[in-house]
């Protein structure tokens, strides 16, 4: 009964904040304030726990196929929206789901939670189990070291009180094992994901994960309970405890692929017993991709193929995962990506041109690909202007035109177009 | 002078596996790009740890990393240290940024008070652990308004007598208003982005030192027009919007 005035007040606050356009963490921060043990509470309330995502990328495209593959066990999911990572964030998230007296129906949490924020978030909201990605580069400017990022997700693990699941091809996160070892403690136990060393092998740029300069490469083989086997257009073939199982993936890529990989691996110890590998397959079956993660939108009589970065990994891995130089690209970049210094570790073979450069940024992604002699079309700073000329170039034989774009600019892309729908709730 | 060279440009790129964190490849994308788009046959070479550094090199390039990777380099770049100074006392011109600058310098003192040795090239000491930089930066120096991006949590005190790149115009470089260091026709900054592609007179600053050592002409052409255009736009949006962008973390 104690949390119905903050839980209302919230409620109120977060319908005048929706009405004036989009989404806001003030809701959570106000409910937060007039009940701390709030949060506490309901996630207590959840069966199997509370599972962080962590990872520099793919948080948003896992917790995703993770929510998935566990609703198609049956089980009720409570999950942040995508990109909602941060503490205020998940209290509006939660707020928007929990009756008026606290009581919340899930079975399940399952939570991207970005790194700087998630030993502190473990606090309040006691994880059973921390699934960790990869260490790669991101956002110099936040955190400058990669290992900082590494030791944030690693620090966090140890608290889990259930299980984590790490990435045994990164060379920060394949430490896990080793670091809780020496900790003693039976629990949290440790299960690996990754991909099989001939697909990495044959990765044009590998996996992108960050170098680790302070640790030796462990020579030791770690097994790994879901592995990737392969992937292409239709999908990948992933192994899960021995078992072997083709299913579809929701955006295509190697990155993807291990993503999947990570999810079942999660859901296989979340479940235990539980877990039904021909369950999990149907649930990636109908999936659908997360935003701008490959996915398709109407542009007039046409489609448009939204492929987004956020950082040299993110933008290297989906440009490798294009099946051929794409038709129509355009490009858009702004100040919401502040340092673009490596975009000169970026290849960018896999684009033979560009037919539209837009965005605050254009001026430096068109130098970058000019030291390259890729031809640019049009460089228009202007976003909106920017679209109108793609409209106007003829329909692609494919049927498609591919923008590829960082988060603020498909953010913008999307709402010109008309689909300006999604909450952004940080 | 020769108009043309016969001979390839040697550029020594030092450590790219741990100093170029901050995308500092670019600046060797940049110099072999002006190079090339001049007429000239362009050698890369890169000297990774445990290799044996060459003897000889027209340019000589190191970039930025994190701690880690310092001190992962550091036992190997001090076994070489007499053999770049040597380079560097031959009017080889270098061109540094970040923490490979300051392994070039007097040396770092680390957040904790450690001081890792430096080879001395460049007339100055790092001190870390002050708080971070981030965001454009604008120089006004010897080549012309130079701009790029900063992350960094260090402070450059220069030697006396020691002559900085520029004078900062937005931003923090080293700490006191001047940004870098200059030692003959060798330049340490800490200004990324990377800076040479952005930077097209420091890129043609180092060319011409470079080769005027080798008694060779350099002359850019309408080869080099589209890189200079497209940095000329690059740079007037970042010196517009260089308030806009970011703070003091």
């Amino acid at each position: 009964m104690r949390y119905i005035a903050p839980v209302l007040v919230g409620r109120a606050v977060r319908a005048v904040t929706r009405a004036r356009g989009g989404g806001s963490a003030l809701p959570g921060y106000i409910v937060n304030k007039m009940a701390p043990g709030f949060i506490k509470n309901v996630v207590a309330q959840f069966e199997y726990g509370i599972v962080f995502v962590l990872g520099s990328n793919g948080k948003s495209t896992t917790t995703h196929m993770l929510t998935e593959v566990l609703r198609g066990h049956g089980l009720t999911v409570f999950t942040n929206p995508s990109g909602a990572n941060l503490p205020q964030g998940i209290s509006s998230a939660l707020l928007s789901e929990v009756g008026v007296t606290g009581k919340l129906k899930a079975d399940i949490g399952i939570l991207e939670v970005d790194e700087a924020f998630a030993l502190e978030l473990s606090k309040t909201l006691l994880p059973s189990t921390i699934l960790m990605l990869n260490v790669q580069v991101d956002q110099l400017y936040r955190f400058f070291e990669t290992e900082v990022v590494a030791d944030m997700m690693l620090d966090t693990a140890a608290v889990a009180t259930k299980h984590v699941i790490s990435n045994r091809d990164d060379a920060y996160l394949s430490k896990i094992g080793e670091i809780l070892a020496k900790n003693g403690g039976p629990v949290p136990d440790v299960t690996y994901f990754g991909a099989s060393p001939k697909l990495v092998a044959s990765s044009a740029h590998g996996l992108f994960n960050a170098a680790n300069h302070r640790e030796e490469a462990s020579t030791a083989t770690i097994d790994a309970l879901a592995e990737l086997e392969s992937w292409d257009s239709t999908g990948a073939r992933v192994r899960v405890a021995g078992e072997l199982a083709d299913i579809a993936l929701p955006a295509k890529g190697l990155h993807y692929g291990i993503d999947a990989a990570a999810a079942l691996a999660t859901a296989a110890q979340v479940l235990g017993t539980e877990f039904d590998l021909a369950k999990a397959s149907a649930a990636f079956s109908s999936m659908t991709p997360a935003y701008g993660r490959g996915e398709l939108l109407d542009f007039g009589d046409e489609k448009v193929e939204f492929v987004m970065f956020k950082n040299a990994a993110s933008l290297q891995l989906n440009l490798d995962a294009l099946p051929a130089a794409p038709e129509q690209v355009m490009v858009a970049i702004d100040e919401g990506t502040p340092d673009v210094s490596w975009l000169y570790d970026i290849d960018f073979a896999q684009l033979d041109h560009v037919d539209v450069l837009t965005g605050a940024k254009a001026w430096q992604f068109a130098l970058r690909l000019e030291h390259e002699g890729i031809p640019v079309g049009t460089i228009e700073p202007d976003l909106k202007k920017a679209i109108e000329l793609m409209r106007a170039l003829p329909a692609p034989t494919t049927g498609h035109k591919t923008w590829v774009v960082n988060y603020e600019q498909m953010m913008l892309a999307r709402k010109i177009i008309g689909y300006g729908d999604m909450e952004v709730s940080f | 002078m020769s108009s043309s060279s016969s001979q390839s440009v040697s550029i020594l790129e030092l450590y790219p596996e741990h100093l170029e964190a901050s995308g500092e490849r670019g600046n060797v994308t940049a110099l072999t790009a002006r190079l090339e788009r001049a007429g000239h046959r362009v050698d890369v070479v890169q000297h990774t740890m445990g290799r044996r550094l060459p003897k000889d090199a027209d340019i000589v390039v190191i970039g930025n990393g994190p701690i880690s990777a310092v001190r992962a380099v550091h036992a190997d770049l001090t076994e070489n240290a007499a053999a770049l100074r040597a380079l560097a006392d031959d009017g080889v011109p270098f061109f540094a940024v970040g923490a490979g600058a300051e392994l070039l310098g007097g040396g770092i003192t680390l957040a904790d008070g450690t001081v890792l040795g430096g080879v001395g090239i460049f007339p100055f000491s790092a001190r870390r652990g002050v708080p971070r930089q981030v965001g454009y930066i604008v120089i006004e120096s010897a080549h012309g308004t130079v701009v790029g991006f900063e992350d960094n949590a260090s402070e450059w005190n220069l030697d006396t007598g020691a002559v900085p790149l520029g004078v900062v115009t937005s931003g923090g470089g080293n700490g006191n208003g001047r940004e870098g260091v200059i030692a003959g026709s060798s330049i340490a900054t800490q200004t990324k982005g990377p800076v040479l592609p952005l930077n097209p007179s420091v890129s043609d600053a180092i060319i011409r030192a470079a080769l005027e050592r080798r008694d060779v002409a350099y002359a850019t052409s309408a080869a080099h027009a589209e890189l200079d255009r497209l940095a000329a736009k690059s740079r007037e949006v970042i010196v517009a919007n260089v308030k806009s962008v970011f703070t003091t973390i």
